[in-house]
């Protein structure tokens, strides 16, 4: 059921290398799904979570977003909550894995179980997070482009066969095989290799071990528009074929994709 | 009871002139927990050609000030597929269907047609002709449309092409006509890494206030002119502009992508429309 509900922007702050904006909603989207703002413009804007709780959400935005101009107070007009989120009933292992400008939706699952573990990449030192922004209990491994804090990047092997787990950094094949499961928010063009990297790491994934939320627009949320198509393969479980991200994701699992 | 088809042998009555356009309200199955649908005209469905047609690669989206361009590539899993998963739904919607065609031999186009016909509650055909359509190519594709199936066909006319195509289309048989496609343009894609030109820049059918004067000048110059309706189509975003638009003659509208920000437009314009009527017919 599709409904619109008004959100109040109570406030924005820097926090680098985002701003958070904070929206008081009656009810906030699930880590992974999302609410379609009218924030000005011709299409609306998908809002991903970082922090949920039973009054409303924060959001993590880059600077000059049109959010951290609102003034507080403002109400907002949201489509949503929409998409299906991340799906980790009953997991105590929980490894989340992203490039840094695709971090703040994993954030609400840093303690949704026992034990988690992040990986962080960035580009280079100066654009990673302080490890103090994390809750103590998160095991955090940091890893640049060009080496200049944590281990050297990029998490995949640039080798042309990804599966050769010896290109891959040993850490992250670890964390892959320790997991009982695991999700990943980076661009769109990453995911076959991670995806190869976990085939060879686990012996047969279940289904949704590893899941991924797909970055493409999505203008409409509710499949009308056709903008956010997704192309997933077919299993002996599942149908492949094209999906909406709206709709049946942006969450997928990621071997399907 | 508007008459879309006044022409054909059926008719296409419908009860309100507001309708959404092709490509920006699904199938019947994705806006009606939001609006009422029994307030619009008829449901002008998603694109669909007689085979799937998968979505285009690559970036789909730019958007510059209130404008954007989208390529979709029309993606959709052909007539067959999509009357297996709809057909009940539109037996079960309040309104009529109108199934948007994409028009691509006239061999499939007449294959898609005779499939269509006897659909519960799909009255009508709008046809899609690609852009570069030559005139001839265009009343092929009506023909075809035409040959076996015994639905009314309204012809939604290229932007472009309205000059070359909509009298000849109208003195050919088209029941109606849809004024206009959204035009093709290009838009950088900002945020598109800067590695080539393609990437860089996105060709599309825009979408945005722009459209709207160029819609009234279309109007103003072909409404009075043409034999069959006219359903204006591009950049409809309030009560007022579909007023103008059924002043300058058009016999009903469509409302376009802007729908995508705001779904409940469709119902605000087609209940001003009715209070507007009452009114008038009251006094
Ligand atoms: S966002 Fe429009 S179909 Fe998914």
């Amino acid at each position: 059921m599709v409904k619109q509900q008004d959100a109040v922007f109570r406030q924005a702050y820097p926090a680098p290398p985002y701003w958070v904006a904070r929206f008081d909603v009656a009810n906030p989207p699930a880590p992974g799904a999302f609410v379609l703002a009218d924030l000005g413009g011709p299409l609306r804007q998908a809002l991903f979570p970082a922090t949920i709780d039973a009054d409303g959400f924060t959001v993590m935005l880059p600077p000059h977003h049109p959010a951290t101009r609102l003034l507080p107070g403002a109400t907002v007009n949201v489509l949503g909550p929409l998409g299906q989120g991340f799906r980790i009933d009953g997991v105590t292992r929980l490894l989340l894995v992203a490039e840094i400008a695709s971090l703040p939706p994993l954030l609400p699952l840093l303690e949704a179980a026992p034990a988690v573990a992040l990986v962080i990449e960035a580009p280079t030192r100066a654009q990673l997070p302080p490890p103090d922004r994390f809750p103590p209990a998160v095991e955090l491994t940091l890893v640049t482009r060009d080496g200049s804090a944590g281990h050297l990047g990029p998490l995949e092997s640039q080798d042309p066969a990804p599966a050769n787990l010896e290109r891959v950094m040993p850490r992250l094949v670890e964390l892959i095989a320790w997991a009982e499961c695991a999700c990943f928010a980076c661009p769109n063009d990453r995911y076959p290799a991670l995806a190869a990297i976990v085939r060879a790491a686990r012996v047969q994934p279940a289904p949704d071990f590893a899941q991924a939320l797909v970055q493409v627009p999505m203008p409409c949320g509710v499949g009308a528009c056709e903008v956010c198509r997704t192309q997933t393969r077919a299993t002996a479980q599942t149908q492949g074929g094209e999906k909406h991200a709206c709709i049946d994701g942006p969450v997928f699992d990621m071997l399907l994709l | 009871m508007i008459e879309l088809a006044p022409r054909h042998k059926f008719g296409l009555p419908i009860a309100s002139p507001v309708m959404p356009a092709a490509g920006a309200f699904g199938y019947g199955d994705t806006y009606h927990d939001l609006v009422d649908l029994r307030v619009l005209g008829a449901l002008v469905t998603n694109p669909m050609s007689l085979t799937p047609r998968e979505a285009a690669r690559g970036r789909r989206i730019a958007i510059h000030g209130e404008h954007f361009v989208a390529h979709t590539g029309l993606p959709n899993p052909g007539v067959r597929r999509v009357l297996q998963q709809y057909r009940q739904t539109w037996e079960r919607l309040p309104i009529p269907v109108i199934v948007h065609l994409i028009a691509t031999t006239p061999a499939e186009t007449a294959q898609a047609a005779e499939r269509l016909s006897g659909v519960p509650n799909v009255v009508g055909i709008e046809l899609g002709v690609v852009d570069n359509v030559t005139p001839q190519r265009a009343l092929n594709l009506l023909d075809a449309a035409r040959a076996d199936g015994d639905l009314p066909v309204i012809v939604r006319v290229p932007f472009t092409g309205v000059d070359a195509l909509a009298p000849l289309l109208a003195d050919h048989g088209a029941d109606a006509l849809t004024l206009t496609a959204p035009p093709r343009a290009v838009l950088p894609a900002s945020d598109a890494p800067e590695d080539s030109e393609a990437r860089r820049y996105l060709r599309g059918r825009l979408y945005g206030p722009a459209l709207f004067p160029l819609l009234l000048n279309v109007l103003a110059r072909w409404c009075s002119k043409l034999p069959v309706p006219v359903i204006a189509c591009g950049g409809i975003a309030s009560l007022q502009d579909a007023t103008a638009c059924l002043e300058l003659g058009a016999t009903a509208l469509q409302v376009d992508a802007l729908l995508w920000r705001d779904p409940l437009i469709l119902q605000r314009i087609a209940e001003g429309l009715a209070k507007f009527e009452t009114s008038t017919i009251s006094e």
